[in-house]
């Protein structure tokens, strides 16, 4: 049997056992014929549920070009150490977790990973820049910040030309998906970093629910409402049609609003850089804004996409349009009561789009909004070519594949991952599924939306914007108008500084 | 005084509620921790129903217990944080050692000895607790770069030391001036030194209000979080840090998070328990004049 197909039988043999559907006899039958004695022998005395991805696992290793690649260019930096702060994402899990200690092994080059809360890492790489002391030497840029950060980090470009005798062969700059090489890390043509991560907006739904009601993925944003009207009128308040991530003055709330905003045919700024969320195509998104949100369980304006996650994973909504990250934990059958019941669709079509020239800042329109990051090598680095070798291996296809495996089905930036037969193999129900990639892949192609890059955009996205719609909803405006006008005032005001 | 039945029903009820309502949130907390996600997040909530287990502390202590379905990859997976657990007892014990030092010896000056501005020093003392944390923490950050303190024990020990000086100064000063003074001068006529009166007399005779001073350095020390957070990086890290990485970006462990939370109540709880003793005197110590 091929090396692939027997990664795909065995993902077939486990899901079926870890729901319930093999019994373990058939199960370490089945592991037996796939040379995996030792490890149905092993299992034998545990308790229950024996499989452990932890097996899994341990078949997923670098590739030996990779590692012999490393062990060659990592010998003049063997004792090394770096730093790098980060989201607690699923790349940067799984590389501090179970990935590291191969690159660690191979170039002797220790490396220290701080995860954080997002809004704790921008804290600590504004104080490393401020202090240009060089404290972190690779960086986790999310989208919102490349701008703030482009003068800080080396262009990776430059990187890969400069220095050809520590180019990894075959990275291959151009295998990183363009929309996302411009949505995440293009800032007034210098590269922030190579994209790294990409949770994006993709239409998840209760595939189960919707066929209850003779409804399909919808197609379009009237279509979204109307079948969040219909669950929700039918369920009788037992569960709703859709949900959202509007905690007040979080930037939660800032993400809905965008892809609200951009599929009616609006934008944040327009072409002369000024504030527009106030306009027709503006209200327009809030008007339908305001239907939708009464299809949404009680108490959304409290939740950021951890709630908004959780509604959906307890069976409470039906349906929601936001990170397609959480389609792999939906199908986790330990911690979800929805495994097997969902499905996914490209966001549904905007009304009408503004095209990049009609806005401002680079500023991408597409209801697939896009909350990605990206790495790079700080310049204030005391160990830049160590940090340059460690940032090539992450983000090479080999370990985005890995990545990808084991970081339970996160969403790749590099196009020819997505057809690794690795990432092929976990596609079916269960946790860290990969069944849902295809449409992320078409979502990144034709759907997706990208926030603008300007210095202030970090505040104005995590408070000036999120905190003025909070207020809305919050009954603190008597209307979408004067909320937005208020709004746009506050933007100009932060943009004069 | 006579009370009637239901007056006393009356009281042992308010009292029982009142421990309840104190009492609920460390319940809930704790069985969150022993819950799985799907009990965690049940709609209605369940109180009491649901199937305990114990993967969420396997997976912050890195063990596998043979209890459940999973095996935890030892030392590896993305919620072990046994070691940060150690890391705040470090620094928390030695902190509170450090500042009850310190604090003791200040205390006694400033309640004994008789120097140009000792009222103004006690008002200078006070006036450190006034700066906002936040103003201090971005330079500390700097002098602690410089100084290579940065992400050490040494660095955070002395910072929490540093915030809990003043206080304990002025707890302790408080439990001396219940002393009375003239134990001291009878000493001093039989001979003693003033260090022989502090350690032989005074200090034996204010064990309970270093106790309670003690006790207060160390649930500050356990719970700060701005400092922490600052002048870590990935050497070493304090509970309360470490609690806000579970919230990650495709939600927050909150299973995880109630788990390192229950067995971070319990070294503070022995602390407590250790000085039990000298605590309820320590706490009213200084409340009468004489």
């Amino acid at each position: 049997m091929k090396d692939d197909d027997r990664k795909r039988y065995l993902a077939s043999v486990t899901d079926r056992f870890a729901k319930g559907q093999m019994g373990r006899r058939q199960f370490l039958k089945a592991s037996a014929a796939l040379g995996l004695a030792g490890l149905g022998t092993s299992m034998v005395g545990r308790p229950s549920g024996l499989f452990t991805p932890a097996y899994a696992q341990d078949t997923l290793k670098p590739s030996e070009d990779v590692m012999a690649w490393l062990r060659d260019v990592g010998k003049p930096f063997a004792g090394t150490t770096l730093k790098m702060a980060t989201e607690s994402t699923p790349p940067s899990n799984a590389i501090n977790s179970q990935l590291k200690q191969y690159f660690e092994e191979a170039t002797g080059i220790k490396v220290e990973i701080e995860v954080l809360p997002l809004e704790q890492v921008l804290q600590k790489l504004t104080l490393d820049v401020a202090s240009s002391l060089g404290t972190y030497d690779l960086y986790y840029i999310d989208q919102s910040w490349a701008a703030s950060f482009s003068r800080d980090v080396f262009d990776p470009r430059e990187q890969y030309a400069s220095n050809t005798a520590l180019a990894m062969p075959n990275y291959n700059m151009d295998d990183f998906l363009p929309a996302l090489v411009d949505g995440i890390a293009m800032y007034d043509d210098v590269m922030v970093g190579v994209p790294y991560d990409i949770p994006i907006f993709i239409m998840i739904y209760r595939k189960d629910i919707y066929e209850k009601y003779g409804l399909k993925a919808p197609a379009d944003l009237p279509e979204l409402l109307s079948n969040s009207e219909i669950i929700t009128e039918g369920e009788g308040g037992a569960m709703y049609g859709t949900t959202g991530q509007m905690k007040s003055g979080h930037y939660s709330l800032e993400c809905d609003w965008t892809a609200w905003l951009w599929g009616h045919g609006g934008s944040i700024f327009n072409a002369d850089k000024k504030f527009v969320g106030n306009d027709d195509a503006g209200l327009e998104a809030m008007a339908y804004w305001d239907k939708l949100v009464k299809t949404m369980p009680a108490g959304v304006n409290g939740w950021t996409w951890d709630g908004q996650g959780q509604s959906v994973a307890q069976g409470v909504a039906a349906s929601m349009l936001s990170w397609g990250e959480f389609f792999p934990y939906f199908d986790d059958p330990t911690q979800t009561k929805v495994s097997g019941l969902c499905d996914v669709a490209v966001p549904p079509k905007a009304s009408s789009l503004r095209n990049v020239e009609q806005t401002g800042f680079g500023e991408i329109p597409g209801v697939g909004h896009q909350g990605g990051s990206s790495l790079a090598v700080s310049r204030n680095s005391k160990a830049p070519d160590a940090a340059w070798i460690f940032m090539q291996w992450a983000t090479c296809a080999d370990t985005q594949a890995l990545i990808t495996t084991l970081g339970g089905g996160t969403g790749p930036t590099r196009a020819s991952v997505y057809d690794d037969p690795r990432v092929l193999g976990n596609a079916r129900v269960g946790a860290g599924t990969t069944r849902h990639l295809n449409v992320v892949r078409e979502t990144i192609a034709n759907h997706m939306g990208s926030e603008p890059d300007l210095p202030e955009w970090a505040q104005l996205s995590s408070d000036t914007i999120p905190v003025g719609l909070g207020k809305y909803f919050a009954g603190g405006y008597g209307s979408a108008k004067e909320a937005m006008d208020d709004i746009a005032v506050q933007v100009e005001a932060v943009m004069k500084g | 005084m006579y009370q009637s039945r239901a007056t006393r029903l009356l009281r042992t009820l308010a009292g029982w509620m009142v421990v309840g309502i104190f009492f609920f949130p460390i319940y809930f907390w704790t069985s969150t921790a022993f819950r799985s996600a799907k009990d965690i997040f049940n709609w209605p909530p369940k109180i009491f129903e649901f199937t305990p287990n114990l993967r969420n502390f396997e997976q912050v202590f890195g063990v596998t217990l043979g209890l459940g379905p999973q095996v935890v990859n030892p030392g590896g997976g993305n919620f072990y944080m046994a070691p940060r657990l150690l890391d705040s007892v470090i620094v928390a014990t030695f902190s509170t050692m450090l500042a009850i030092l310190v604090a003791t010896v200040a205390a006694y000056c400033l309640s004994r000895m008789q120097f140009r501005g000792r009222h103004h020093f006690v008002n200078w003392v006070l006036s450190t607790r006034m700066m906002p944390p936040v103003a201090v923490a971005i330079p500390m950050f700097f002098i602690f770069k410089q100084f290579s303190l940065l992400d050490t024990f040494t660095g955070l020990i002395i910072v929490h030391a540093l915030m809990n000086l003043p206080l304990a100064v002025l707890l302790m000063k408080s439990f001396f001036d219940d002393i009375p003074a003239e134990i001291d001068e009878s000493a001093l006529i039989d001979g003693a030194s003033r260090w022989t009166i502090f350690r032989r007399i005074v200090l034996p005779m204010a064990k309970g209000g270093i106790a309670a001073s003690a006790v207060l350095c160390f649930i500050f020390s356990w719970t700060e979080f701005l400092f922490a957070l600052t002048l870590t990086q990935t050497s070493i890290k304090t509970v309360p840090v470490v609690s806000s990485t579970f919230v990650t970006s495709i939600g927050t462990a909150w299973g995880n998070m109630a788990a390192l939370g229950a067995a971070a109540m319990i070294p503070a709880f022995i602390v407590v328990l250790l000085v039990q003793r000298h605590l309820v005197r320590g706490l009213t110590m200084g409340s009468l004049k004489q």
